[in-house]
Formats: structure tokens, C-alpha cells, sequence
């Protein structure tokens, strides 16, 4: 009998390693708990580096979705089992799966910005996350989120619940950043007069085309970068938003009046990451996403036989890196099942 | 603003305070200035809600003062801190419950630095030992009076005879609550509600029947700053706080501020005074001020007991026009009267700062 | 030259409140010092992770870290969990020990401190007392502290005080063995010795000014720190 895989979580990452796998002529079933492929990938508008629309490319994830995968759609897992080497995955509905290697690909959620109390997130009605403004520029394009705005002056804060402590997270989230520079100039493109300030700590403008989208965004779009992580917002009686921050570069203490404030909120590995690692006793870093066999020469794998990793399950990753990173993880799982 | 975002932050920071058998240490500032205040808390403890709560006569200073304008070096406060833990011990105590905030600040402070820096506690049992022959236990519960307040402010409010209903206009009155810093700024994990959204005073407004009010400076320090009050030189730094915070809430229309620390309300209300000399600058309604509380008068005043039992006479900014909108009789005449109703004349009456009534 | 950062760092305050600073400018922009005096928090725990003794020996001898007031705001808001407030309380601490107080107009006041609330804290037990709050001295009192304090017992007799009473109750009189124990718990913890040196600092300072100092609060010097002010604590904007 041939050997197959099973892949935990239907994501970009899920999606890719199974259309490599079938490719290469392995049986794959794919576990997804929700009712449609894509994860946060439907929740995008437009990419960076270069604004490019997201459904190109959860259109090419589809292409790879055929017979030789096996789609189990609204299936939540119950509980893993290892004998030799073999995979016994109990579902929820009371059916059974079994496979020779296992592919966990469940990905993050964002950082719950209630959690940063003095933001007012869930408290002030013009507080909103980074996610909420993707989806409306997805959904809502007719509408004006601004409506009813009267000065437009928009606020976007870098690092929420990233590099802090007191959020329970040191490591930085890496693509925060970027996202933060393309939906400014996104915002601008929309309300070409309005002000739009970045509260930031430092740009962490590290891959190709980053560093020239913040050029971009300040010499054709007139961003305004400010140097100071946010440190209140509290609410005006007209409701707008009175925040406050350092000015760090000319070390004075700024208030501002803001109408709309955007939260870049950052990743944390999802609920479902952290409980089947805790099923399958796989290795936590100190940021609690997972450990691969080795940082640098064995990415994809595990310390466990037959249990491998793709996509944001090891960390915060943008979506060419969890694709490539997936095709990487196919080529390790396909090399163990031989 | 939605509310259920408060209070789901409000679940988040719930915390432990004792029921009953209190070792209670007095404020330095709120006896100076609110000493109505502490008379009326252990009032409301023993006779309305049958506690036992036992006041050692030999406690002393937490030098609290002292340790904040750095004269104090930090392993003197933790001796001291150390004495009045001996002297709940040996009283028979285990729950300790501080009347000032700057003090309840140094109790979490010096037990968490114990905890963390063990030595540090081996060294203070050593000199207390060495300076006093005193040896303690730990509480096993801290809490500040506004917290026991807060614990019991449903059975307050069913005994109360009054609400914070403006009986006017029949709305719930519009209550600014200032939370004093030491409270949960440095832990807090020790404030009930946390650091940013403090529910201490907030569950009394609400229980009384009142309205919180929300306003962009909450949160900022009323200006006590320690050194920056005590020395004339340093005063424009403390009455500038104040002044921020007020400028803030103004428009917002607060009928009264709620504290919990002894100081703040001491500023909050002195300092409309200056400003007011200063500036001409009146806040509240008709020129009167906006009237500055503490926990234990609203409680008194919502329980019924007279106002001038409570200590409001001695307040700068007048309390009479809050005292009106409740609909809480007083005697204007008792205001400034001794024990015995005897006279001891009046203060004079500022220059923008309206006394309520003018020809008592 | 004594080795000044190793001597903060035996404050335990100081390990605690400095672990690494990111210079992201949160606790400045929530500082009310910061509102107000050419203060950041943030560029005390830049100078203090150069462990350059030279910048931290001009921090101890300048008005920099006498501008800050305590109220810990800093604490709530820091993201390394590093905390300016106690970094100040230690700086405070050791420019006390070391004299380097009373070389700048705002370190210069602790003797005022010393000798009001250090004062009453060893005689009546209290950090304050009534009758030693003069209107006179605090004009921001306002007329009510002024009638209070001529008639400070009948007021204080009318809202149930035991004021100067035995046993207890509010502003009693404290127990002289209770003093007695806290004058000791001062000795034996090096309270009395920065006591001492306060003084001694400050006495070598007002000789070098040529002023008069002696023991209260009247003479020269003591009148001198109480009130003045440069006017040079305020942040310079140009243009």
C-alpha cells in the first residue's frame, strides 16, 4: 500500500504542500476546521510588496486542489495517535484518518488588541485593527469608512502586541511594518487629503521592495513617520482620539487629535497550533510558536518522525515565504514517505 | 464608547480582599486634612457593617512621604514598613488594610521587592529585630480602604437613604473618579480593574446610582509629585497637572470628583482655589468649583450621616451645591461650628471661588 | 572617582527598574515631568545603559533627576518592563550619599525636606503635622486651612479626632516608645546617617555660597532653596 500524508489546516501553507504533494504523486487528505479554503488570505485586499490583489493568489492555491487530495472540509480534530509509524487522527464527527506522515499547517491569529488596554480597542468607537481595514478595503469598496470624519486624520501604530512585554510577547512580528506603509498609502489613495501619521519603533523594512515602498510612500504620498510608540489613546468628547507619544527623534512629548486609528496588530500562533503540539508533545520556543529539528539545515521537520511543519506555524511569515516554505516542507514529507 | 470593553477588561483584574478582621494604619495627609474622613470609615465598618477592624495606637508613619522625597533610604521604609507588620502580628491580624494610597504603593512595594530579592527581607527582619527587638509575619491580604468600600458598596447602597441622582432633573449625577497613582500604576495586579481602566471607584459610582465619566486625562497624575508640592519652588509643576486634568473634564460638565487617595483630593480641590486666584478661572457651575470628594464622604453622604460629621466644611471648593442636587439636608449655620456649637468665626471668602452661602 | 554605576546597581531598585531600553519613547510621552521640565525619562535609561560613570556623574550633580515626580505612570506603560521611577529613586538615593545634591538648584531643596518631613517624622510619628502646615508657607491652602489652623483643635475636636490624645485614634499622640523605636529602626537602617549627610553637604554648600545656615527653618540658606527657581526648568522650542 502506498504511504499518504495528512495536512492539518487549509491555509496557504496546507493548501501548497498538498498541490505539491498530489504533483508528485502522493496521496493527501487536508483538514481544514473552517468552510472554506484560504485562511487569512481571504481576509486580504491587496499584498505588498507590490499592492498586487490578494485573489490572484488564492486563485493559484485553487488551481492545485484536485483529485488527488482528499478535502475534509469543517473537520476538527479530537485527538492524534502515534503507533510505529503509523498516524491515527480521531475526528470530531467520530470518523478516523490514518496516514504515515502528518504536515501541521494551522497558522496564527492576530494579536487580540484588547489585550492593549490603553489603545481602546473595543472601547472607542474609532479605534480599528490593521485586519478590519484590509477587510473593508476587500468588501466595501463603494463605502467610505470615513464617513461621517470630519478632519481626516489617520493614525497607524506599529508594534501592538509585538516587542512587549507587558503583552506577553518580545518577538517582533516582522511584517507589521510593511503592512502598516501599504495601507497608508492605500488610505491616501482613497482620501487624498488626508494627514496619516506612523507611529513606529523602528522600520523593519527588510525584503525586496519594502525599503522603496516607505521611500514611496513619503516622497509621492507625503506619509508622516514619527518615532515614538504609542502610549494612550483616550477618547475627546467629539470622539475623536486624543493620543499621546515621544517624538523620540526630537525628544519631545506629542499630543494629537486623531480621527481614525489603526492598530498593527501583530501574529500569535493560533489556539489550534498550541493544542496539537501539546497533543503531539512537539517543541514551543519562548514566543510559543513551534520548533523545526534545526534553525537553519531542517526547517520543515521535527525532533518526531514523520511529523513536519509549514507556514506560520513557526513564526510570523508573509504569504511568498509560507508558499515557499510549503513546497519545501512537500519535498521533505515526499522524501521520508519514499 | 462601549462599555462592554471596560468591563470585559474589569473580569480581567479581580482581586482578592479580605472580609473581616482588619489591621487598619492610618493616612499622615488624610488625617491632616480629611480627618472626617477616616471617622467616618471606621464608622461604616463597625456600625453599619459589623466588622472588626482593630487600630493598634503604637503604629506609626509608613514614611511614605519620607521614602518618595528620597530622605528616607529605601532599607528605612522597609523597617518601618516591617513594624507595622509587627504590630499586626502581635495583634493577632492577617489582613491589613491602609487608609492611604502612597502607603498601600509602599506595602506592594516592599513585599514584592521581598519576594523577589529575598535578602532584602532577611536584612529587614535582622533590623527590626536589632532596632526594636520585633519580629512579624506577612499579611496574607493588603488591601486599601476604598477596596473594603468598594467590597461592601451593595450593602452600603441598601442601607443608603440617598442616591447620586441629581433630584432636579431626575439623571444620575456625572461623576469624574481619579484613581491616586500608587494605587495600581506600579502593580496593576493590585488594583481592582488594572492600571488603566481602575474599577474601584467606578463600581461605587454606579452602585450609588451615578454616571462615570470618561475624559481624555483621566488617568493623569493630579500633580502631588511629592517634592514638587513640598518646596514652594516646585509648586507650578503640581498645580499644572491639576490644572490639565481639569481643563480636560470641564467639558464634560462633572458634577463632583470621586478620589481614593487622601492627597489627590486635597489638590484636586486646592488647586481650583489658586487657579482661580490666579487666573480668575472658576470650573463647575455658577463660579462654585466642581466639588472634590473622598470615598468614605460620598459613602457617608449616601448612608445619611450629616455633613458637617463628615468633614465637608473643610474643603475649599463648597460641597453645598452637590449637597443640593442630591437633595441632602444640612445647616448652613453648623458649618463652621465647634463640638459644642460654639463660634470660631469663619474663613474669608475667596476672591473667585464663591462660598455658597455668603452671610453665615 | 568612585565607581558610580556599580554603586546603583547595589540598590535593589535599580536592578529592578533597569532591564533594557528600546528608546521607544513610551514612558516620556505619558510623563507628566516630561509635560512640563525639559524632563525624558527615556534619556535617563539611555545614559544609564552607557554605564559611562562621567554622563551619570553629571545626571547626580544636575537638576535632571529632581524633576521627576513619582507618580510611576512610566512603570504601567513600559513594553521591557523597565522602570524610570525606581531608576530616579536610586539616582536620588546616591546623589544624596555622595553630596553630588547640592550642585543643582532642585537637589539642593532635600535639606528643606530633611528638616520638615524628616523632622516630624521622628517627633510625632507622622510625616505631617497641623500645627507645622504655617498658611503662611502654603498660601495655596486658601482661607479654609487658615481658619482650620487657628482653630485647629476645636476643628479637630468637632470631627471626632483624638488630636494629641492617648490611645488611639486620628493625629493622636504617638506613644513615646514608638518613637523611641523609630528613631532606632532610623539608626541601625542608615536613615540618621542620610539625615546627617544632608545636612553636612548642604552646610559645606551654603558656606560656599556665603549664606547663613543654622538649625530651622529661617536662615538664609533654608529660605534661599525653599523658593528659589531659575526659570530655566522649562523645555527652549525654537523657531
Amino acid at each position: 500500500m502506498s504511504k499518504t500524508a495528512i495536512i492539518i489546516g487549509g491555509g496557504a501553507a496546507g493548501m501548497e504542500t498538498a498541490s505539491q504533494l498530489a504533483r508528485l504523486g502522493i496521496e493527501v487528505d487536508l483538514i481544514e476546521k473552517q468552510s472554506r479554503l484560504g485562511g487569512h488570505l481571504n481576509s486580504w485586499d491587496r499584498l505588498f510588496p507590490n499592492r498586487r490583489d490578494s485573489k490572484e493568489v488564492s486563485e493559484y492555491l485553487e488551481l492545485g486542489m484536485n483529485d488527488g487530495i482528499s478535502l475534509h472540509m469543517n473537520t476538527e480534530i479530537d485527538d492524534i495517535r502515534m503507533a510505529g509509524e503509523r498516524f491515527t487522527l480521531a475526528l470530531r464527527d467520530g470518523n478516523e484518518l490514518y496516514s504515515d506522515a502528518l504536515v501541521i499547517a494551522t497558522g496564527y491569529e492576530v494579536f487580540d488588541a484588547r489585550k492593549k488596554e490603553e489603545y481602546g480597542y473595543g472601547i472607542y468607537d474609532n479605534v480599528i485593527t490593521s485586519v478590519e481595514l484590509e477587510e473593508f478595503f476587500r468588501n466595501n469598496k463603494q463605502k467610505n469608512l470615513f464617513e461621517g470624519i470630519q478632519s481626516k486624520r489617520v493614525g497607524i501604530v506599529h508594534c501592538v502586541g509585538s516587542r512587549d512585554e507587558k503583552a506577553g510577547n518580545l518577538y517582533c512580528s516582522k511584517l507589521c511594518c510593511v503592512t502598516g506603509v501599504k495601507q497608508a498609502i492605500e488610505i491616501k489613495e482613497l482620501m487624498p487629503d488626508a494627514e496619516i501619521f506612523c507611529f513606529y519603533m523602528d522600520l523593519r523594512m527588510f525584503d525586496r521592495h519594502f525599503e522603496e515602498m516607505y521611500y514611496e510612500a513619503q516622497e509621492k504620498w507625503g506619509i508622516q513617520f514619527i518615532r515614538g510608540r504609542l502610549s494612550e489613546a483616550s477618547e475627546n468628547p467629539d470622539h475623536t482620539l486624543l493620543v499621546k507619544l515621544e517624538d523620540t527623534l526630537t525628544g519631545l512629548p506629542l499630543k494629537m487629535k486623531i480621527d481614525l486609528l489603526i492598530l498593527l496588530v501583530g501574529f500569535v500562533p493560533s489556539p489550534e497550533t498550541q493544542r496539537l503540539a501539546a497533543m503531539l508533545g512537539l517543541k514551543e520556543g519562548d514566543d510559543r510558536f513551534l520548533c523545526a529539528a534545526d534553525e537553519h539545515t531542517s526547517t520543515n521537520s521535527t525532533a518526531i518522525p514523520g511529523v513536519f511543519l509549514a507556514g506560520t506555524v513557526k513564526g510570523p511569515a508573509g504569504i511568498a515565504n509560507t508558499i515557499t516554505d510549503a513546497r519545501s516542507t512537500a519535498l521533505q514529507v515526499a522524501a521520508y514517505l519514499k | 464608547m462601549k462599555v462592554e470593553g471596560k468591563q470585559r477588561i474589569w473580569m480581567d483584574y479581580q482581586k482578592e480582599i479580605a472580609e473581616d478582621h482588619f489591621f487598619y494604619v492610618r493616612s499622615c495627609v488624610r488625617q491632616n486634612f480629611f480627618p472626617g474622613s477616616e471617622k467616618t470609615f471606621l464608622r461604616i465598618l463597625k456600625s453599619e457593617l459589623q466588622k472588626d477592624i482593630y487600630e493598634n495606637p503604637s503604629h506609626t508613619t509608613c514614611s511614605g512621604i519620607g521614602y518618595h522625597t528620597d530622605i528616607v533610604p529605601f532599607e528605612t521604609a522597609m523597617t518601618m514598613v516591617a513594624r507595622q507588620f509587627a504590630l499586626m502580628t502581635e495583634a493577632g491580624y492577617e489582613n491589613f488594610t491602609t487608609s492611604c494610597i502612597t502607603s498601600f504603593g509602599l506595602y506592594s512595594e516592599v513585599l514584592e521587592t521581598w519576594h523577589h530579592f529575598p535578602e532584602t527581607e532577611e536584612k529587614t527582619r535582622e533590623f527590626l529585630l536589632r532596632a526594636t527587638g520585633r519580629e512579624f509575619k506577612k499579611p496574607n491580604n493588603v488591601s486599601h480602604a476604598s477596596d473594603i468600600i468598594f467590597r461592601f458598596r451593595k450593602e452600603i447602597r441598601d442601607k443608603g437613604k440617598y442616591k447620586l441622582v441629581n433630584q432636579h432633573t431626575g439623571q444620575p449625577l456625572r461623576v469624574v473618579e481619579h484613581i491616586g497613582c500608587h494605587y495600581s500604576k506600579m502593580f496593576p495586579s493590585k488594583g481592582i480593574g488594572g492600571a488603566e481602566y481602575p474599577y474601584v471607584l467606578i463600581g461605587m459610582i454606579e452602585d450609588w446610582g451615578g454616571e462615570v465619566i470618561d475624559y481624555p486625562e483621566r488617568r493623569h497624575c493630579c500633580g502631588f509629585g511629592f517634592r514638587q508640592y513640598l518646596i514652594q519652588a516646585n509648586r507650578g509643576f503640581s498645580i499644572s497637572c491639576s490644572k490639565k486634568k481639569f481643563d480636560s473634564m470641564e467639558p464634560y460638565k462633572p458634577d463632583m470628583i470621586l478620589t481614593n487617595c487622601p492627597g489627590c483630593p486635597m489638590f484636586l480641590d486646592r488647586w481650583q482655589y489658586a487657579i482661580s486666584e490666579m487666573e480668575g478661572k472658576t470650573y463647575g457651575e455658577n463660579g462654585h468649583g466642581i466639588p472634590v470628594l473622598t470615598y468614605e464622604e460620598l459613602a457617608g453622604l449616601v448612608l445619611g450621616y450629616n455633613p458637617w460629621d463628615l468633614g465637608l466644611q473643610v474643603h475649599q471648593v463648597p460641597v453645598e451645591p452637590l449637597l443640593d442636587k442630591i437633595g441632602i439636608p444640612y445647616d448652613p449655620e453648623m458649618k463652621f461650628k465647634g463640638a459644642d456649637g460654639q463660634d470660631l468665626g469663619k474663613p474669608e471668602s475667596p476672591s473667585f471661588l464663591k462660598f455658597y452661602f455668603e452671610n453665615v | 572617582m568612585p565607581d558610580l554605576y556599580n554603586k546603583l546597581f547595589e540598590d535593589v531598585r535599580f536592578r529592578e527598574g533597569l532591564k533594557a531600553c528600546l528608546n521607544c519613547g513610551t514612558c516620556t510621552a505619558i510623563c507628566p515631568a516630561a509635560e512640563f521640565y525639559d524632563y525624558q525619562p527615556r534619556r535617563i535609561l539611555d545614559i544609564l545603559q552607557t554605564k559611562d560613570d562621567s554622563q551619570i556623574e553629571n545626571l547626580l550633580k544636575s537638576n535632571t533627576i529632581w524633576y521627576c515626580g513619582e507618580c510611576m505612570s512610566c512603570v504601567t506603560r513600559c513594553p521591557r518592563g523597565n522602570a524610570p521611577g525606581l531608576l530616579i529613586q536610586s539616582l536620588r538615593s546616591l546623589s544624596q550619599e555622595l553630596g553630588y545634591f547640592t550642585e543643582s538648584e532642585k537637589g539642593r531643596q532635600q535639606l528643606a525636606i530633611k528638616r520638615t518631613i524628616g523632622k516630624w517624622i521622628l517627633e510625632y510619628g507622622y510625616c505631617l503635622f497641623p500645627s507645622e502646615i504655617m498658611p503662611a508657607m502654603h498660601p495655596e491652602q486658601g482661607p479654609i486651612w487658615e481658619w482650620e489652623h487657628k482653630n485647629i483643635e476645636a476643628v479637630m475636636l468637632r470631627l471626632g479626632a483624638n488630636y494629641k490624645g492617648t490611645g488611639p485614634g486620628i493625629l493622636r499622640k504617638i506613644p513615646d516608645e514608638a518613637l523611641d523605636e523609630i528613631y532606632r529602626i532610623f539608626e541601625v537602617t542608615g536613615g540618621i546617617s542620610r539625615f546627617d549627610k544632608i545636612e553636612e553637604f548642604s552646610r559645606k554648600k551654603a558656606k560656599e555660597m556665603g549664606m547663613d545656615m543654622e538649625d530651622g527653618t529661617n536662615d538664609d540658606y533654608m529660605k534661599f532653596i525653599y523658593t528659589a527657581n531659575s526659570g530655566n526648568h522649562t523645555k527652549k522650542h525654537e523657531g
